[in-house]
């Protein structure tokens, strides 16, 4: 049994890939995740002027987080001695680069490759600081800035796609078709986190980006989208914390994976953790190899013309043990369940078999079935 | 104190003590360590100029740019000297005051100075005469568009006419029609590109250019001011301005604040280039935010990419930067979402 994948060309030890943020701001920070196992590093996004950070920059609530840091504060000369340092113990480093233009772009991933980078990310995918429309909202701007990129350089690139775009499907095609190696998806997006209601301003001075376990839906909808519309291999990004949430996008048509807040959450160990758990997953089901369940969830998305119109309604499995829940007679918008103490009855005739008791008892002793 | 006495000191020949200078690592470490410390006490420092003569190398870069009073120039100047320094490099800052001639004696007396490559910043300077430096092995890096047609050299520039024509289109959508522009005599090209990109945006709306609103100034904040003037006693008086540079916008809106013109109300202006003190200015000035550090910067890269390389495959290199329309005050755009982002 391996954890091992193949991605891009590239021999990871296993598919969690710690992505481009702070974390990843320099040598020692890269070199410390190869350490703690991570199976490739990204660096923090490089850009060409460096900016100055504000403060404060990162706000948590409810499990995400907003953060308004813009871009890696080293100067790209300083990252050339960074990456070697980054490098000092094998490990597979992508540098995260941005720019505006495509002579730009090209230019600083051509740097990075000279300094020996394994591969380049083109992150013009960011929420903020680039205007409203989000670089990777155009099809033509990542075709552009791709193919450029794809023309300078000899290591794969993959192109980090956005959330904040009507037609995911269209932008992963333009990068397939510019010779893009890989897509990864998704970046933050753009968010308010919340409003400090006794001071009346939200918590971040401005827009952000929005990451951690509340994105992780958006991250899956759009992994499964490139998957089903280009044959490019996808790295998977978006609230990604434990084993299960990793099988979630590798079922959905994933190579690998990208962890970044967890990490600044729990720390680099936490890899450790993850790789344990998927491990252990992997032996009790019999899988010898991560290829084997790549995408097997993927034929399960069906058009809503495919999906059979069943009779289902809801029923109760077993008896229910808590006499002051009401959360299934609640959640009913169609009046279809009464309860009096521990006694659930389901009406069959009102009950549309729309299955959200089903997922709101906290015992899930409600299931839909055949009348 | 020069070389010969320190290695009389030192005991040594002048030839041991040039070595611990330059090839360290092929001089005996005790006797590194004692001409060294002969060195630190008598404070001696090696003539630089003879050294750059021996190495071929003098570790400095000439920086040519038009107008030091201009605050946009030292945005560029410092990009190029973040880079050099961090190469330790010590950069040689020329101010040619927008005058071709001054601009070839200051290249002249770089070259003398065997500088090891040159920076130039929207230059005057023709082909033949930067075809003379690359001649003498110093390599040549622009910044901005040149005058003339200078060929074969790396460039680092904008977009000057789509980024005016930008800063146009934004004033015909917040509904203005007479518009006029003030632009700078220098630089010439570029001031050129961004005539066409007005009158682009103009013609594409089907409002026909008016000569009187294409208004020629020197390119200073006391430019911007007669030339504003010139604008305000027209029979039709302009509703909105965009100028070639900040500067010019800030003289045009002292014109206007001396004939209590308010700004933007009656007369609303767009400029270019965002330097710092746009922001500070009242109404704070919406402009054109030419990335003027980060052209310094990678002008800077370029001109040592070929100085570390030789790599002649860079002097066909042109890098394009992105500009951006910096929306505040002073063009009466009135939703806030835009000043954001």
């Amino acid at each position: 049994m391996t954890l091992a994948i193949d991605f891009m060309g590239l021999k990871l030890k296993n598919p969690i890939i710690v992505a481009a943020g702070p974390w990843s701001r320099n040598g020692e920070m890269l070199n410390k995740a190869i350490l703690a196992g991570a199976g490739a590093v990204v660096t923090e996004t490089i850009v060409n002027e460096v900016n100055i950070d504000v403060r404060p920059r990162v706000a948590y609530h409810n499990g995400g987080v907003q953060n308004i840091r813009l871009y890696s504060d080293i100067l790209l000369e300083e990252w050339e001695r960074e990456i070697d340092i980054a490098k000092s113990h094998d490990g597979i480093v992508i540098a995260s680069i941005c720019a505006q233009t495509s002579s730009e772009i090209s230019y600083i991933a051509g740097k990075m490759e000279k300094v020996g980078v394994d591969a380049i990310e083109l992150g013009l995918a960011s929420p903020m600081g680039e205007g409203l429309e989000v670089m990777a909202a155009s099809a033509e701007k990542i075709y552009e800035m791709t193919r450029k990129v794809v023309n300078s350089v000899d290591i794969p690139v993959m192109v980090k796609l956005s959330q904040n775009v009507t037609n995911m499907s269209k932008v992963a095609c333009a990068v397939e078709k510019a010779g893009g190696s890989a897509i990864s998806a998704i970046d933050t997006v753009r968010c308010i986190l919340g409003v400090d209601i006794k001071g009346r301003k939200p918590y971040l001075a401005t827009y952000g980006g929005y990451s951690g376990p509340p994105i992780k839906p958006l991250g899956l909808a759009s992994v499964a989208t490139i998957a089903q519309s280009t044959k490019l291999p996808v790295c998977g990004i978006g609230g990604i914390e434990t084993y299960e949430n990793v099988l979630e996008y590798l079922m959905l048509g994933a190579s690998a994976i990208q962890m970044g807040t967890a990490l600044m959450l729990n720390g680099f160990e936490h890899i450790e953790a993850v790789k344990g758990d998927l491990e252990a997953w992997m032996l009790e089901n019999g899988i010898e190899d991560l290829s084997e369940i790549r995408g097997a969830a993927l034929s399960e998305i069906k058009s809503f013309d495919e999906i059979q119109v069943e009779p289902k309604v809801s029923h109760l499995s077993d008896i229910c043990q808590r006499n002051d829940c009401e959360k299934c007679v609640k959640g009913c918008v169609y009046e279809a369940i009464s309860k009096a103490g521990c006694s659930v009855i389901v009406n069959e005739d009102k009950c549309r078999g729309c299955g959200l008791c089903c997922d709101v008892c906290p015992d899930r002793i409600l299931e839909l079935i055949w009348p | 104190m020069n070389i010969k006495e320190i290695a009389k000191k030192a005991g040594v020949s002048v030839a041991t003590v040039s070595r611990v200078l330059n090839h360290p690592e092929s001089v005996a470490p005790e006797t590194k360590e004692r001409i060294l410390n002969v060195i630190e006490e008598s404070e001696y420092t090696p003539n630089w100029f003879a050294r750059g003569l021996n190495f071929n190398k003098t570790d400095t870069i000439g920086l040519l740019i038009p107008n030091i009073l201009n605050p946009s120039y030292m945005e560029i100047a410092k990009g190029v000297e973040d880079v050099a320094h961090q190469k330790n490099y010590t950069t040689l800052l020329c101010n040619a005051e927008n005058a071709v001639e001054k601009e070839r004696k200051y290249v002249d007396s770089l070259q003398k100075r065997r500088v090891d490559g040159i920076v130039l910043v929207s230059s005057m300077l023709e082909n033949e005469d930067v075809e003379g430096i690359k001649k003498q092995g110093i390599p040549v890096v622009l910044i901005g568009e040149n005058k003339g047609d200078i060929k074969d050299v790396p460039i680092v520039r904008i977009d000057c006419e789509g980024a005016a024509y930008k800063a146009v289109r934004h004033l015909i959508d917040i509904g203005y029609k007479d518009i006029a522009i003030i632009y700078g005599t220098t630089p010439e090209r570029e001031n050129k590109r961004k005539i066409e990109g007005y009158i682009q945006a103009l013609a594409e709306e089907g409002i026909s250019e008016r000569e009187e609103y294409i208004q020629e100034a020197a390119n200073t904040i006391e430019g911007g001011y007669i030339a504003a003037k010139r604008l305000i006693d027209l029979k039709r008086r302009p509703r909105a301005i965009f100028t070639s540079s900040d500067l010019l916008a800030f003289g045009a809106i002292d014109a206007m604040k001396d004939h209590e013109i308010k700004v933007p109300e009656e007369v609303a202006f767009v400029g270019f280039d965002n330097i710092r003190m746009s922001n500070l200015i009242d109404p704070k000035l919406t402009t054109v935010e030419k990335p003027m550090h980060k052209m310094g910067v990678v002008g800077a890269r370029l001109l040592f990419d070929i100085m570390d390389t030789k790599d002649e495959e860079n002097n066909s290199r042109e890098i394009l930067l992105q500009s951006k329309l910096k929306i505040r005050k002073s063009c009466g755009h009135r939703e806030r979402i835009g000043e954001i982002f």
